[in-house]
């Protein structure tokens, strides 16, 4: 991560820590003034990407039930449907969607420009973690939920010790024919994830990747289903989905890698255009709040603000080693490494 | 040797015996007929023959190899034999020719035989110029020539027809059927031909098979079997006929109404008790006066009359009553009704039929 | 209001005017409003997609770099190679599936023919993807079930089948593809009169020559209309590619097309990339009417049809055996691992009672928020599907096949021509032509309707042009004869006689309906959710559990619907003749 960054976001952090019991008490009143305004408006609809159908429903359930009257309308989508949607409303002008919620940060950086983005700092911005503040100067779009990619693999297959501990170790011939991945062209945690490598270790690394025969799937998600069906026995996979399917029983491990586990950030932004400004702004607020942190976190989903989690068998993320690409990078970098991939990979 | 052998030949479906006790022998070249009503079983038979259908009891032999019994047959496309269906069975996929040659290419001759023999047996059914038609393209009557060229084509020990010109109009009847005996005399292939019109069997055959409800009634040659029909049933299916019905006694037959001497009857020695005789209308002479020829006389009286333009049709009753008798006479003898006239019955030419045999 | 029926009028009307008007039926007006909708659902969303693909990016003008884009790319033109080979290679596997099943089924006294139609049946109402997870569970070269069992039995290291290759992914779409075929074929076989082949029998032709000589060829229009809608719906595919195909490095136009509307997106190139596809109808369309021809292939005189079964001896086992083998790929295999997973708390871990649970049936029936309501949704849009799909097929094929318009071939042509327009392309075309204002529907049921209808037209109008073609206009001449327009012919006469035939079509766009991924996935809001979409979402989030459960759910009801309809209307879809 830059420097810049990193200092202006401790520098927020403690500002923020300062200002905290002035904060909570105007956040508060702000509040309630949405509240008021948004139960003329009734509902909400977001597009989003973020999770699992299950978990988006929780998220819209619990907004509903914290505030009555205005009911949440849940479309769970994948990132690019949510984006081709999005922008066919915004071509032929249907204001459908208040909160937009892609897990594609590059979707925000070529959305913005365009200027289809409420310019709204929530109150609970405030209280998000120091790696998710501050991801737009300008304030249009936050970060309201986060995954990580880790090494994933099966314990019925593979034991604890002879897993791969960091991410050149996929490379070792010893895991020939047992690795599964997805591809960057069709899920956006892994175009981040190639990209990030490719930072890394440079191209390179997935010319050595790709004789080792991995099964290339389409979602990370296709890990777990790899994994537990004992296909495959390691993984780049998603530690969300991953601990969820274990703790239902299933035989996988998550190991956290020695060179950094990724960090998928996800941003929320208000549609300018919506024609429920209130209870969009309310719900961009909720996002941030500890009541959705604690609904990600039963989810398996990292909180985005401090005080909430890990999930179980999580390892907090403060004690993660985490690596990032930038926004920029991810936008160039996706398009680029998807056609290196396509060259290398045969599809 | 008989070319074609059916001995003591049934079907049983389920209970009804479809066909029984079918005897028949065909010789090599013959031209034979079953000709019956709807149900009579000579569908039945033929399909037996054909090997379509596996017979209940009897046999079926060619040549004196045995194709059928009971207890197996010889597959139909293994009898060298040839069908003609009564729905033609072309195939409407294939042209003309194509449906020709099917069978020669099966016996695995050369292209340019089997094109010789196309073009030849086309050109004997005159369908040449239609050869690259398809059946969709052609009429009936053609339609039906394809089918002919197509069985006769592959030289059959045996050519079946299975009623192949009821789906005919009348004209195009009469024409086929001379064509049929035609193409039969020019290549002389045992035939059997099965149909329900008298006038098609009289036309074509050698023999005719009269068959009624699965029984063999009478197997004879056209002229004996319409003029010496041996069983009642025969008589009345073969053209039309008078049936007359009586008591010998005293040297006389009596009937209803009328009385005829026994001994002017040529084989009145055979006649028993009670007499059935068969008398066509055309062998009934109407006259205006009694004369004196050597036949029988019956006086009697016009009762009804159609003029069909070959023939007159009376219809004549008795003057002592009784059933009314049918004559035919000339188009030139004109009675009207109520008029008084003379039957001349010769007696040579009355048919008496021993329902005892 | 002017008498619009002549013939009573007056003997002094215009001369000039008199024919024109006697040419004009009340049914006139009919024909031009179904012509109109045919142009709206199908023209309108073509006209898009071509415009589209010489549009440049952002409005900015016309220009045909998007073609150079499509085109000029090796992989994109070979993941166009592979989805032509996968369009044969399938329509030849199923061909090889349903051909001998149909014969068998409609000409020959195998036993367990009841057994092979449920099979079939089977087979057409599973969902390809679904089908397709089931034999990666099957057959994935790790840890699939047949080949661990491989081996263990011959202790082998390695298995023996892998479904992430090109033939894999053959098997795992013909294997729901083939009832197409088999439908077609069987329904044909029934017409053929057995003295057909008894004429061949005579001539010296033994069974199987027969058969292969007479009456396959007899049948052959019902087998190519089978080979080519098998070929288009691969060609067509999403799901199975996406699932079998990606893994086994196969790129295919859908899943490529799929790739452009990734971001960054290029909807434009995506248009250009469709064509080739269009041109593979058009082409296949041309293909059809020439092997066709001049040949007639009904029986040509009414007598004689009657039909008797070939009596097999011991091959009667052999085919059963081969239906079995068949149904066993599509139906029972797949079945049976995608049952253990749905009754499974984890199913990584295998068959065992402390995996038993009936916990996803309970989620995805009752706690799932959309599952439930998908299921009663894409029963209700696949009905109405259907009934508008076949009124409007039923409607043009009349018209093309007694020639009430000129150009009433093109009609045919616009028809068939959704077929070939992937999902994906038909939804966006759909989506940007009548989503918003004036038409402006979006997020209703009608948009989903409307788009299904024309995707499912192309299958809709073979079935009513084949059995358009069965039907002697002489029995509508003879209604109008005495008196009866256009409409009485047609509803008192044409209707009833084809009662059959169309409920058979009717059931022929539901069932797929009920299953539509591509054109769903981008037209469905949250209240007009369907069933298809939450399952690949499922499979999306690796929620393998629910997603068996679900899948299960929705084969079990359409099941009872499709027995349902059975029993209500009286008659087998499958065409059997009473």
């Amino acid at each position: 991560m830059k420097r810049r960054t990193f200092l202006k976001g401790t520098a927020a952090a403690s500002a923020a820590a300062a200002l905290a019991p002035w904060a909570r008490r105007a956040s508060a009143a702000e509040e309630a003034e949405l509240y008021a305004a948004a139960k003329g408006e009734g509902q909400v609809t977001w597009y989003t990407a973020h999770f699992d159908t299950q978990t988006a429903e929780s998220i819209g359930n619990a907004f509903a039930t914290r505030y009555p009257g205005i009911r949440a309308n849940v479309v769970r989508t994948t990132a690019q449907v949510a984006f081709q949607r999005l922008s066919q409303d915004l071509k032929t002008g249907i204001a459908e969607c208040d909160v937009f919620s892609s897990t594609d940060l590059g979707h925000y950086v070529r959305l913005k420009p365009m200027d289809v983005f409420l310019k709204y700092t929530a109150p609970n911005a405030a209280q998000l973690l120091p790696q998710f503040k501050d991801i737009d100067p300008d304030g249009g779009y936050f970060i309201t939920s986060a995954g990580l990619i880790c090494i994933t693999y099966n314990k019925d297959k593979v034991k604890e010790s002879e897993a791969p501990k960091n991410w050149p170790d996929l490379l070792d011939p010893k895991w020939k024919d047992q690795i599964s991945v997805g591809h960057p062209g069709f899920s956006g945690y892994v175009g981040t994830w190639v990209v990030e490598m490719r930072n890394l270790y440079g191209w390179d690394y997935f010319e050595k990747l790709r004789a080792n025969e991995p099964q290339v799937g389409r979602s990370i998600n296709d890990t777990v289903t790899m994994l537990n069906s004992g296909e495959r026995s390691v993984a780049a996979g998603p530690e969300a989905t991953t601990l969820e399917s274990a703790a239902r029983g299933n035989p996988l491990g998550v190991i956290y890698p020695g060179d950094g586990a990724l960090l998928m950030v996800s941003p929320s932004a208000v549609m300018k255009n919506s024609r429920r400004l209130n209870a969009a702004r309310l719900f961009m607020n909720f996002l941030m709040s500890r009541d959705a942190s604690e609904i990600l976190v039963r989810n398996f989903s990292p909180a985005v603000v401090p005080g909430v989690g890990p999930a179980p068998g999580a390892k907090p993320l403060a004690e993660v080693k985490t690596i990032r690409p930038t926004a920029e990078e991810i936008t160039e970098g996706i398009p680029e490494v998807i056609k290196r991939w396509r060259d290398t990979f045969g599809a | 040797m008989a070319k074609l052998q059916l001995s003591g030949l049934g079907k049983r479906f389920g209970e009804v015996a479809a066909v029984s006790g079918v005897d028949l022998s065909l010789a090599a070249g013959e031209f034979v007929s079953l000709l019956g009503p709807s149900g009579c079983g000579k569908t039945t038979t033929l399909r037996m023959i054909a090997g379509f259908i596996l017979p209940s009891e009897g046999s079926i032999a060619m040549d004196g190899a045995a194709l059928s019994t009971a207890a197996g047959a010889v597959p139909p496309e293994k009898r060298r034999m040839s069908m003609i269906f009564q729905s033609y069975a072309i195939w409407p996929n294939m042209t003309v020719a194509e449906n020709v040659a099917f069978g020669l290419k099966l016996r695995k001759l050369s292209r340019g035989e089997i094109a010789a023999k196309v073009e030849r047996i086309l050109g004997i059914v005159q369908l040449d110029r239609l050869k690259d038609r398809y059946p969709a393209e052609l009429s009936g009557g053609q339609q039906q020539r394809v089918a002919l060229a197509r069985a006769m084509v592959i030289e059959p020990e045996v050519l079946l027809l299975d009623e192949p010109l009821s789906n005919l109009d009348a004209n195009l009847r009469e024409e086929m059927r001379f064509e049929i005996r035609r193409l039969h005399d020019a290549f002389r292939i045992t035939t059997v031909y099965v149909t329900h019109d008298q006038a098609e069997a009289m036309v074509t055959s050698d023999r005719i098979v009269v068959m009624n409800q699965g029984r063999i009634e009478q197997v004879a040659d056209p002229f004996a079997l319409y003029n010496r029909p041996r069983t009642r049933f025969v008589a009345g299916f073969i053209g039309r006929t008078n049936f007359l019905e009586g008591t010998l006694a005293g040297g006389e037959i009596g009937f209803a109404g009328f009385a005829l001497r026994a001994d002017r009857f040529p084989e009145f020695a055979k006649l028993g008790r009670r007499v059935l005789f068969s008398v066509r209308p055309q062998s009934i002479g109407l006259r205006r006066a009694l004369g004196n020829g050597g036949g029988w006389w019956v006086e009697g009286r016009v009762v009804k009359r159609a003029y069909l333009g070959e023939y007159w049709d009376y219809l004549v009753a008795p003057g002592a009553g009784g059933p009314p008798l049918r004559v035919a006479a000339p188009p030139g003898d004109i009675f009207e009704i109520e008029d008084k006239v003379w039957l001349e019955i010769d007696p040579q030419r009355v048919a008496h039929i021993n329902e005892a045999s | 209001m002017t008498d619009l029926l002549p013939l009573r009028a007056p003997a002094r009307a215009d001369a000039a005017l008199l024919p024109l008007l006697r040419r004009f039926e009340p049914a006139m007006l009919l024909w031009l409003a179904l012509i109109a909708l045919l142009l709206f659902l199908v023209v309108t969303p073509l006209f898009i997609l071509v415009r589209q693909s010489f549009e440049a990016p952002e409005g900015a003008g016309y220009t045909l770099a998007n073609y150079v884009t499509a085109f000029a790319d090796r992989l994109h033109l070979r993941a166009l190679g592979n989805s032509l080979l996968l369009g044969a290679g399938v329509a030849l596997l199923a061909a090889i599936f349903a051909v001998p099943m149909a014969w068998a089924v409609a000409r020959t006294d195998m036993p367990g023919k009841n057994l092979t139609r449920l099979l079939v049946l089977g087979a057409f109402v599973t969902p390809p993807y679904l089908g397709a997870i089931g034999w990666i569970l099957l057959a994935g070269p790790n840890a699939g079930w047949l080949n661990k069992l491989w081996m263990a039995v011959t202790g082998a290291k390695a298995g023996i089948v892998n479904i992430f290759t090109f033939p894999g992914l053959i098997l795992a779409i013909a294997a729901y593809s083939y009832p197409y075929i088999f439908v077609f074929t069987s329904a044909a076989l029934e017409l053929v009169s057995s003295e057909m082949e008894d004429a061949a029998h005579i001539l010296g032709a033994g069974g199987w020559r027969t058969t292969l000589k007479v009456t396959l060829p007899l049948v052959w229009p019902a087998i190519l209309g089978g080979l080519i809608i098998t070929f288009l719906e691969a060609i067509a595919l999403f799901g199975t590619p996406a699932i079998i195909g990606l893994p086994a490095h196969i790129n295919v136009v859908t899943t490529q097309l799929w790739q452009f509307f990734e971001f960054p997106v290029q909807a434009e190139v995506a248009a250009a990339y469709a064509m080739p596809l269009l041109a593979v109808t058009a082409l296949l369309f041309w293909v059809q009417r020439k092997s066709l021809g001049r040949k007639g292939y009904v029986s040509l005189t009414g007598k004689g049809g009657e039909r008797r079964l070939i009596q097999l001896g011991a091959w009667r086992w052999a085919l059963l055996g081969y239906t079995l083998i068949v149904g066993g790929i599509s139906v029972l295999l797949p079945f049976a691992v995608l049952l253990q997973a749905a009754f499974s708390r984890a199913w990584g871990r295998g068959m065992s009672l402390a995996n038993l649970t009936l916990r996803n049936f309970e989620y995805v029936l009752f706690v799932h928020n959309t599952a439930g309501q998908s299921i009663v949704h894409s029963f209700v849009y696949a009905a109405a599907t259907a009934s508008l799909a076949i009124l409007l097929a039923l409607a043009i094929a009349y018209i093309v096949s007694r020639r009430l318009v000129p150009m009433a071939r093109a009609l045919a042509f616009l028809c068939v021509a959704p077929f070939v327009i992937p999902g994906i392309v038909l939804a966006i075309g759909f989506y940007s032509a009548y989503a918003a204002p004036p038409v402006a529907l979006y997020g209703t049921a009608a948009l989903i309707i409307l788009a299904f209808t024309t995707r499912f037209l192309p299958i809709a109008y073979t079935s009513c042009e084949a059995a358009m073609r069965s039907l002697n206009p002489e029995m509508e001449d003879a209604a109008r004869i005495v008196g009866g327009g256009r409409f009485i012919a047609l509803s008192r006469i044409v209707m009833p006689l084809l009662r059959k035939s169309i409920i058979a079509a009717w059931i022929l766009v539901f069932i797929p309906a009920t299953r539509e991924l591509s054109a769903a996935i981008f037209l469905t809001a949250p209240n007009t959710q369907v069933m298809s979409v939450v399952l690949f979402d499922l499979s999306s989030e690796g929620n393998f559990e629910y997603l068996a459960a679900l899948g299960g759910v929705l084969l079990v009801a359409t099941v009872i619907l499709v027995a349902v309809s059975f029993r209500l209307v009286g008659r087998d879809f499958m065409l059997r003749r009473s």
